[in-house]
């Protein structure tokens, strides 16, 4: 069974006119709405993608991509046996041991608590803006970190404390809320065990950051180590859900409009069956079956809800891609991490988005088709 | 064709329109037979039933009651697309108001029931020229229905109903909306076409004198739901 008359009357109602009649108004009239949610959608997704995105790098460039651990207790027994192993097999990836706990920081005046961590490839100290600003305290100030740990005095057990001066600030963990302080590794042993562990490694793969959890795994697991693993996914779960739920939640407000955009097609299909029964009837009479009615109103719909869509898709993604390389909404400064607000345009939610479209025309156009399919030719036929 | 062979049978056929309480019976209870090569005159007052029996005879809407068999083929229980399928190909219509589309210019609507027979675009555009020549409207292929007076615009029709070269031709007040010389002209091509393609036609009339050219004349009377049956040969 071949489309050609469907097409062909299909393509006639649309474009072959010599005047503008009411289905070319309506069908006009049902681009735009779909047009106009696609372009809505895209927009805000490419802007939601952009944030997400700067969030994203933000953690790649500042977070280590994966963590060791042992499988069991704190210590990992040997780590510069596994740092090694890891190194040899991985090749050009840093590996920085790692030991973390909670101390007291305090300066002059005021102390809150914080995390801390010990790092080998850290000669200063340095600490977080959230320090820094609970404090009052930036770099060259003087500053005590107080262990939980006791040790005895002749004045009886004290806390173990050491005073140092901050080398610089950084900015803070995503997701952290207490702060952190960052020490040369001996000076965190010292505060936290009183002997030289290793609680962790954290390595970071610039190359392949995502993947990097996973081929650790993989390499301790081929030579029978059992250690925990934690990729980039894994470390940081909770951000990277809220992120995605995000664009979940933000695709399904702002696709309710591409649902409004279908219902209006809807009844535009609706009317122009109505202003086309005595045509419908009469290609009934010629012999379109009633699966070729279906047919021909589906590809009405179809032709509407692709131009639609590919028109809102491709203007939304020129306007993203324009309103990001020329940086045309500018942010206050200090407040976010970049100057100009953000867009990306991702061609999978491109594709979604897009297919998303045409499926809410087709259904819309389904109901009004599967109408006209039913009723016996003679219907449309009475012009008395 | 041999002379005992029927096109149209029908028995027992009912028709109304409306549900319970406003009910209005059109059609009862009606038999008749048109024998293949007849051309047959259907008259009567208006609103009698004249467009609802050629509809059912054209399978454009079902019958209530009763049964038709066109050209030995039990029409009752057909679905949708096989009807839809013998329309296409067995029966050509031409209405009071041509009813051509709008759209289409007469080439295109004349070769509109080829494609839907599945036929290609060129073929199917050559054989609506030859059509369309046939109809006197050779000139007139690009022209859309709007811009064809009444007359051109019922040969078109005419044109059109004949394309998938039908067994039955039905037409529903073909003449209605046109001057006297225009009128005596269609009828005058049909006529020619019938006998030519040998065709078997039922033809809807308000005109006495077309009616007397028909072989057979049916008469539908208002309210008795009964037809009278008069042959004037
Ligand atoms: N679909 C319909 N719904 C309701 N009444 C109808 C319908 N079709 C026809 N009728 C009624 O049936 C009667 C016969 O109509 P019709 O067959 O068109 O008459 P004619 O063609 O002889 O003028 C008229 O009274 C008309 O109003
Ligand atoms: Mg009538």
């Amino acid at each position: 069974m071949s489309l050609g008359a469907e097409l062909h009357v299909a393509s006639r109602y649309l474009i072959g006119n010599r005047r503008w009649t009411p289905v070319v108004t309506v069908s006009l009239i049902s681009v735009f709405g779909l047009g106009l949610g696609v372009f809505a959608l895209v927009v805000t997704l490419a802007l939601l993608d952009g944030f997400q995105s700067g969030i994203r790098s933000q953690i790649v460039a500042n977070a280590a991509h994966a963590e060791v651990r042992p499988a069991t207790g704190r210590r990992v027994v040997d780590p510069e046996d596994l740092a090694s192993l890891l190194q040899g097999e991985l090749g050009n990836v840093e590996i920085v041991q790692v030991v973390r706990g909670t101390c007291l920081i305090s300066s002059d005046t005021d102390a809150v608590p914080a995390s801390v961590v010990g790092r080998s490839d850290t000669e200063g100290v340095i600490a977080d803006r959230l320090i820094s600003r609970r404090l009052g305290v930036g770099s060259g100030d003087r500053l005590e970190v107080i262990s939980a740990r006791q040790r005895l005095t002749p004045m009886g057990p004290l806390p173990v404390r050491i005073r140092t001066v901050i080398e610089r600030i950084s900015s803070p963990e995503p997701g952290s809320e207490s702060g952190t302080v960052i020490l040369p590794i001996a000076e965190a042993q010292r505060l936290l065990w009183g002997e030289p562990v290793i609680e962790a490694l954290e390595l970071r793969d610039v190359a392949e950051p995502w993947s990097l959890g996973q081929r650790v795994r993989g390499i301790l697991g081929s030579h029978g180590l059992a250690f925990q693993v934690a990729g980039l996914e894994e470390l940081h779960r909770p951000l990277l859900t809220a992120l995605a739920l995000e664009k979940v939640m933000i695709f399904v407000a702002v696709g309710l409009m591409l649902v409004v955009a279908a219902l209006n097609l809807l009844c535009n299909v609706a009317m122009v069956a109505a202003e086309k029964r005595k045509d419908l009837a009469v290609m009934a009479g010629l012999g379109f079956t009633p699966r070729s009615l279906r047919r021909l109103f589906l590809v009405l719909g179809l032709a509407i809800g692709l131009v639609g869509s590919i028109t809102g898709a491709v203007l939304g993604s020129a306007l993203s891609i324009v309103l990001d390389r020329t940086g045309a909404l500018e942010l206050p400064r200090g407040v976010f991490m970049v100057t100009a607000v953000p867009f990306s345009v991702d061609p999978v939610t491109l594709g979604i988005v897009v297919a998303v479209a045409l499926g809410l025309a087709a259904l819309a156009t389904w109901l009004p088709a599967r109408m006209v399919a039913r009723r016996e030719p003679s219907e449309g036929l009475r012009y008395e | 064709m041999s002379e005992n062979r029927l096109m149209v049978e029908a028995t027992g056929l009912t028709k109304g329109f409306g549900s319970a309480s406003t009910r209005l019976e059109v059609i009862r209870d009606l038999d008749f037979v048109v024998a293949t090569g007849e051309m047959v005159a259907v008259v009567g007052p208006s609103g009698v039933g004249k467009s609802t029996l050629l509809h059912l005879i054209g399978l454009l809407d079902r019958p209530e009651k009763g049964r038709i068999v066109l050209d030995g083929v039990e029409t009752d229980g057909l679905d949708g697309a096989v009807r839809a399928g013998l329309r296409n190909r067995s029966i050509g219509f031409v209405f009071q108001h041509h009813h051509l589309l709008d759209e289409l210019d007469a080439l295109d609507n004349v070769a509109l029931p080829l494609r839907i027979s599945g036929r290609g675009s060129r073929d199917a555009r050559n054989r609506a020229a030859e059509l369309l020549d046939s109809v006197g409207l050779a000139e007139r292929t690009t022209h859309f229905p709007d811009q064809l007076s009444g007359g051109e615009q019922q040969r078109v029709s005419v044109a059109r109903a004949l394309a998938m070269g039908p067994k039955l031709l039905l037409a529903d007040e073909p003449t209605g909306n046109l001057d006297r010389d225009n009128a005596e002209r269609l009828f005058q091509l049909v006529t020619e076409l019938h006998l030519k393609v040998g065709l078997t036609s039922i033809i809807v009339t308000h005109n006495e004198e077309m009616a007397r050219r028909c072989d057979r004349i049916f008469r539908l009377a208002q309210r008795s739901g009964l037809s009278e049956n008069v042959r004037e040969i």
